[in-house]
Order: C-alpha cells, then sequence, then structure tokens
C-alpha cells in the first residue's frame, strides 16, 4: 500500500509539473481570430472554410466546438462575466439575454457595416433572417437601435408530404386546403398509414402549429389583440384554432403518442415512411437524407383553413453569430463573418449541411427541397419579432391545453376557457406590478 | 416390488424455492442492468442506415469501423489520455489531501475544528452549476482557465468533501491504541498518518478512489465549460462531437460511450471487493 502510495505522490508531483508547464498560455496572435460554435453537423466545414480563408487572407480563424447547445450556453455566460469571450460567438439564449449582452457591451454594433456600400451585405441577406438580430427603435429592451448579429443561416417550419405515400393513397398532388388533407389523411388511413406525425410532445412545435393557423384564421393583429388582454382565448376564432386539434383526433389523423413524440423520433417516422405528413423544419432535410436517403418528399405550408389571411409560419434565423465588441481583432471578425455570409460560401455550406442559407444570391445552387423550403421565407414570422408576446405562464396552459385535447382529456371550449382564467389572473398581477 | 417412498423434506423444499425466487429476482435485476450496456455495444456495431430498421439482438454484419471511426474521427486517443491523466492526478489529490484532513479532524485539536470540517459538509450542499460562474471567473484570475491544472484543482475540490467525510468517519471509529504504540516508537503526526491511519484505512480509501475516478471520468460540464483547446479536452465532451441538436451518428456515438465505459468497469472489477468492504466498514475497522 504504501509503496503504491510512494509511486502515486512521485508520478503526481511530475503531472502537476506538467499541469503547471501548461498552464502558461501563449501570447494572442493579432492574426488568429476565434469563433465558439455548438453546431456539430457544421464543424468540419467551418473548419474547412476557415482553411480556405487563412489560404486567401493569411487570417487564422480558430473554429472551436462547444456541444451540446444547452452546455454551450452556460460556458458563454460564464466566459462574459469573465471576460474571456472570443472574437466571434453565437447567443443561444433567449432575446432578453441577446439584450443584456448588448447593454454590458459584450457585442458589437454591426449597423454601420450592414449599411456600407449602400447596404449591400444587408440587401444580400434575408430580412427575416436580419429581424431577430435587429432592435428597432423604441424596443422594450432598452437596446440602441441596430443590427448587432448575422444570420449563418435561415430556417423554416412546414408541413412535408410523402409523395410515394400520397400515390399508393391515390394522390398525385399534396392537399390545398385543411378539408382536402383531412380527406387525403382519412384514404392513407384506408391503406394502413397514419396521416400526420409531429414531435409534439416538445410543446413548442404544437404551439408553433396551432400559431400558424390562427394567423390563418383571425390574423396577426387579433392574435397581437390577444396577447395584449383585448380579445378573450374564448373568442370563436381561438376556439376554432383548437377545434383542428379536435379534428385531427376524431379523424384518426395523429400518429399514435404524438403527444409524447419528441422531435428526433417523430423524424424517424416520417423518414421510414411510418406516416404520410409531417409537420417539421427545414433542418429536417438533413435529418431524413441521414435516416433514408432514399425517401421521396415535398414541401407544403400547412394546408389553410381560411382565405380571409395568408398562413403565417414560423421561421427566421436559424444560426447567428455576433462579434465580440471587447475583442482586440474585431474588424478581423467582422470581415470574416462578411465573408462567411457571401454567396459563394453560402452555397458552399448549404450544399454540405444541407440547411437553408441565409445569403440570398445562394438559393440558386441548392437542393429542391430546399428550394420548396426557401419558397414560403416572404410566409415566416417568428415570436421574437412579434411586437407583443403571451406570458409564459399562459403559453405553458396553452400548450398544455393543445395536449389535453390530443388526449381527449378536454373539449376546446373547456380549454379556451382555461387558458383565459390564467390570461386574466396574470393580467391582474400584471395591473398590480404596474 | 413396490418402490419405496421417499420422505419429502419440506424445510429443504422451502429453501429451495426460497433460493430459485431469489435468484430469479437478483437475474432480473443484473439484466437490467446489463442490458442496456449489451444494446449500447449491439448498437455501435450497426451501420446508420440498419440502426434504425434494424431490431434484432445481434446485427447480422458487424461493422467494427464505428471503434475505429470514433477513435480517429473523434480524435479519441488524445481524450482518451486526457481523461487518464485528469482522473488519475485529482484522484490521487483527493486521497491524499482528503486522508490528511480527515486525520486531523479525526486525531487532532485545534481551535475551530469543528467550524472548518461543517464548512466542508455544507459544500457538499452546494450544487455544482451554482458556483460555474465564480469558478470561471476566480480560474481566469489566476491564470489557470483552459489549463490542465485548473481542471485538475477544481475537481479535487469537487470531490474533497464526500471524501474527507467518508474518511473521518472511518478515523473516528478506529482505535486509537496501534497509533499509542507508534507514537512510544517514536512517530511523529505525519508518520502516523502514513505508516498506520493510511494502511488501516485501505477500505474506506478504495471507496474514495472509485466514486471520485467514476466523477472525474463521467465529469462533462466543468471540462467544457473551463477548458478551450480541443487538446485539453476529456473524452465525455468529444462523445458530444457525435450528436448534433438535431442529427446524431448513433453508431459511431455508441462505439464512443463503449470504448468510455471500459475502463471505468475495469477500475469496478479490480477493486469491487474493496468497495463492499469499505462501504460495511463502519463495524470491523481497525
Amino acid at each position: 500500500m504504501k509503496k503504491i502510495i510512494s509511486f502515486c505522490l512521485v508520478l503526481t508531483s511530475f503531472m502537476v509539473s506538467f499541469g503547471f508547464v501548461s498552464c502558461s498560455r501563449p501570447k494572442k496572435d493579432p492574426n488568429t481570430i476565434t469563433l465558439w460554435h455548438w453546431m456539430t453537423d457544421r464543424d468540419k466545414t467551418f473548419k474547412e472554410l476557415a482553411a480556405q480563408y487563412k489560404e486567401l487572407t493569411g487570417i487564422d480563424v480558430q473554429i472551436e466546438l462547444f456541444a451540446p447547445s444547452d452546455s454551450y450556453t452556460q460556458k458563454v455566460v460564464a466566459s462574459a462575466q469573465a471576460k474571456i469571450l472570443p472574437d466571434i460567438y453565437g447567443v443561444l439564449d433567449t432575446k432578453e439575454t441577446f439584450a443584456n449582452f448588448i447593454k454590458y457591451g459584450y457585442i458589437a454594433d454591426l449597423t454601420q457595416e450592414f449599411k456600407k456600400n449602400d447596404g449591400e451585405w444587408e440587401k444580400e441577406l434575408f430580412t427575416k433572417a436580419l429581424d431577430a438580430n435587429r432592435f428597432e427603435p423604441g424596443n422594450g429592451y432598452d437596446v440602441p437601435p441596430g443590427i448587432y448579429g448575422v444570420p449563418l443561416d435561415v430556417t423554416n417550419i412546414q408541413m412535408l408530404y410523402n409523395k410515394k405515400l400520397l400515390k399508393k393513397a391515390g394522390y398525385d398532388a399534396p392537399p390545398e386546403t385543411y378539408d382536402e388533407f383531412l380527406e387525403m389523411a382519412k384514404a392513407l388511413k384506408r391503406i394502413g398509414v397514419p396521416g400526420l406525425v409531429s414531435g409534439w410532445g416538445e410543446l413548442w412545435l404544437a404551439d408553433c402549429f396551432a400559431s400558424n393557423y390562427a394567423f390563418n384564421i383571425m390574423g396577426e393583429e387579433k392574435v397581437m389583440a390577444t396577447y395584449r388582454g383585448e380579445v378573450p382565448y374564448t373568442d370563436k376564432d381561438w376556439v376554432r384554432v383548437f377545434q383542428i386539434f379536435k379534428d385531427l383526433v376524431d379523424g384518426d389523423v395523429l400518429v399514435k403518442g404524438v403527444v409524447t413524440k419528441p422531435n428526433k423520433e417523430a423524424e424517424q417516422d416520417f423518414a421510414l415512411e411510418r406516416a404520410a405528413f409531417a409537420f417539421n423544419g427545414s433542418w429536417s432535410v438533413n435529418v431524413y437524407k441521414e435516416i433514408n436517403p432514399d425517401l421521396e418528399y415535398g414541401v407544403i405550408l400547412p394546408p389553410a383553413i381560411s382565405n380571409k389571411y395568408p398562413m403565417r409560419i414560423w421561421g427566421g434565423a436559424g444560426s447567428n453569430f455576433v462579434i465580440s465588441n471587447t475583442s482586440p481583432n474585431k474588424e478581423k471578425a467582422i470581415a470574416f463573418v462578411r465573408w462567411l455570409t457571401s454567396q459563394k460560401q453560402q452555397a458552399y455550406l448549404a450544399e454540405q449541411t444541407r440547411n437553408l442559407p441565409s445569403n440570398k444570391k445562394a438559393l440558386s445552387s441548392i437542393s429542391k427541397v430546399l428550394e420548396e423550403f426557401a419558397q414560403s421565407m416572404d410566409n415566416t414570422t417568428h415570436p421574437t419579432i412579434w411586437p407583443v408576446n403571451e406570458s409564459p405562464v399562459v403559453t405553458e396552459k396553452y400548450t398544455k391545453g393543445l395536449q389535453s385535447i390530443i388526449i381527449g382529456k378536454k373539449s376546446p371550449e373547456e380549454v379556451a376557457k382555461e387558458i383565459q382564467e390564467v390570461k386574466e389572473k396574470e393580467m391582474e398581477k400584471e395591473q398590480r406590478r404596474k | 416390488m413396490a418402490k419405496a417412498k421417499i420422505p419429502i423434506n419440506r424445510y429443504q423444499v422451502f429453501q429451495s424455492t426460497k433460493y430459485l425466487f431469489i435468484h430469479i429476482f437478483l437475474m432480473s435485476v443484473a439484466a437490467t442492468c446489463i442490458f442496456p450496456l449489451f444494446w449500447m455495444v449491439r448498437s455501435a456495431l450497426m451501420t446508420k442506415e440498419t440502426i434504425f430498421i434494424d431490431k434484432s439482438l445481434f446485427p447480422s454484419a458487424l461493422q467494427w469501423g464505428n471503434f475505429v471511426k470514433a477513435w480517429i474521427g473523434g480524435n479519441f486517443g488524445t481524450y482518451f489520455l486526457n481523461s487518464l491523466f485528469y482522473t488519475f492526478s485529482v484522484v490521487v489529490g483527493i486521497v491524499i489531501i482528503s486522508s490528511l484532513a480527515a486525520y486531523a479532524f479525526s486525531r487532532l485539536r485545534f481551535p475551530g475544528k469543528d467550524f472548518f470540517f461543517y464548512m466542508f459538509v455544507a459544500a457538499m450542499m452546494i450544487p455544482l452549476p451554482g458556483s460555474f460562474v465564480p469558478l470561471v471567473v476566480l480560474m481566469n484570475k489566476i491564470g489557470l482557465v483552459n489549463t490542465r491544472l485548473g481542471y485538475i484543482l477544481c475537481m479535487i475540490n469537487v470531490g474533497l468533501s464526500m471524501s474527507i467525510l467518508l474518511l473521518k468517519t472511518f478515523f473516528d471509529k478506529m482505535p486509537s491504541d496501534l497509533e499509542d504504540a507508534a507514537r512510544i516508537d517514536g512517530c511523529g503526526k505525519i508518520r502516523i498518518w502514513w505508516n498506520v491511519a493510511l494502511p488501516l484505512a485501505r477500505p474506506a480509501i478504495a471507496v474514495v478512489v472509485i466514486f471520485n475516478s467514476l466523477n472525474v471520468w463521467n465529469e462533462f460540464i466543468l471540462a467544457n465549460l473551463l477548458l478551450t483547446d480541443d487538446s485539453l479536452m476529456t473524452l465525455q465532451t468529444g462523445l458530444f462531437k457525435f450528436q448534433g441538436p438535431n442529427l446524431a451518428d448513433y453508431p459511431v456515438l455508441m462505439a464512443g460511450l463503449t470504448i468510455a465505459a471500459i475502463p471505468i468497469i475495469i477500475i469496478y472489477l479490480f477493486m469491487q471487493k474493496h468497495i463492499i468492504k469499505g462501504l460495511s466498514s463502519g463495524a470491523v475497522v481497525g
């Protein structure tokens, strides 16, 4: 025992001295910039692009991956407080955290960069993607108006359909209306294929589906009026939104267990042809390709119920990078991000990672399915760019209410009433706070 | 000739039935523990396509290449050595510091003894995520962020409280006669700790070693937070490279998990006798 401990002591002193040697950090090279990201599927491509950039400019871009995203967020927050942020990074937290990072001086204002040369850079990128990084005058976060981040790619969430299964059920084209969709689901059921799968175990995805139809049935103004407390959730339009979930259950359209299904599992179901429709985002193109490269599918907007208002889908910026305001290499970091979002690099990223590019010019070189996703970018909206958001407590009640309808525990009317009760309580609390 | 009736020994039947049920129960518990490990190894030997379709227990074609891909493509060689280095350094550090501290808390008299001991015990109540930001700020201030030493010191700190508590409980129950004898032979405090207390505390030290080895080997969050250079990263941080937000390379991920599980299984198999002894040592100490 004593011999073992003596050996360990000698070895440890050697190792600790090794540790001490490794603690002297080299001084930062002015031609080296550091980028922290969380995207495991894009790490290889980023490194390839960084190598190209070094050849072109002599600037060495160190790409450092920290996954998963939760852990990345913790690292960024802790590093901000320790003032050791890299030159380029992403803020994955809420818009409020993003705003706080700006207010405390961790993020550079890129407005002037975007406006240079008659707004050349700004015009190249999708407006909806830039909006997620933009703070308008009079924003509720007290952030000086401007653009503070660069979208690397864009994303949106739509309805996907399996061409082969639809053909098997006797349809050559996807549904254009909600009623047609229900009809198709019935026909699919007759041949033993479930209709729709989605990862509604992740509540935000069910919220997103309901939100699409809320915009379609009552229009954006009325939805926002509800969030402001001017329209009750018991309004007939809201009950109609909740009724959609009841229709899907009554028509046996949904895949079994959809209410607890994580999106990764729902993606497997659609990729392995266990469902004819999926409600999923543009990121899924890469997932389906990996699981079933032969899958034949197309993309449509969720079939509309009403013609009165357009169908609005959730979407906008996918991944964003920001530049550290305290970086001594700020200009070099901006130049690299500018280069990364130019047409050629965006086309390469889209080809390698099968994500929608944020540069509009790069759309010409993407796959057909991605092109179908891109066609609806103008229809996108997102809670982060809405002038008013629903309180988290009401949203929780709302999404849980949707789940209750799917499992047949409550009727749309009951759910509407319960949400309204919570909404009123929240409004009272807000009043008292004021 | 009529067969002679063999008398039934009811006690034996009862005992056999009892053992049968106990064994069935233990076998099912063992199966539930082993099955996830088996499923991990089985999944590591499949392809990206078959892993979603093939539900059989044994894959038809074994893809050993996944292990090579995990080791080389995932840079597991570096991560593996780093994890070994961190685990060894931290565990040795914890054993030395905690045994010295525990011996002092148990045997020496000094002002504030109880206060300091309860401070150590109270430190166990602080959840690790609560100390993330102060740790990173502190490590940065003393220039140890993104260094091996910084991570080792933090991990030693994480494991100290539990180990001190465990060893102090052991030393408290140890009879003082042997120490008195050593003192008569001319041993000082350090020599008594080294020659008497430590050898006797072998079962408790084994428990400290295995618990802390597991803790350091499987630690992920602090490594991801404090370390930045890829060359300093641990095996657990490397595993996440196969798992994206939307996509995971499951067979290679499973191969990586298998590689990561092997050393800790070996340590456990080697030390299981000591662990059981250590956990029940309170009654037989000395």
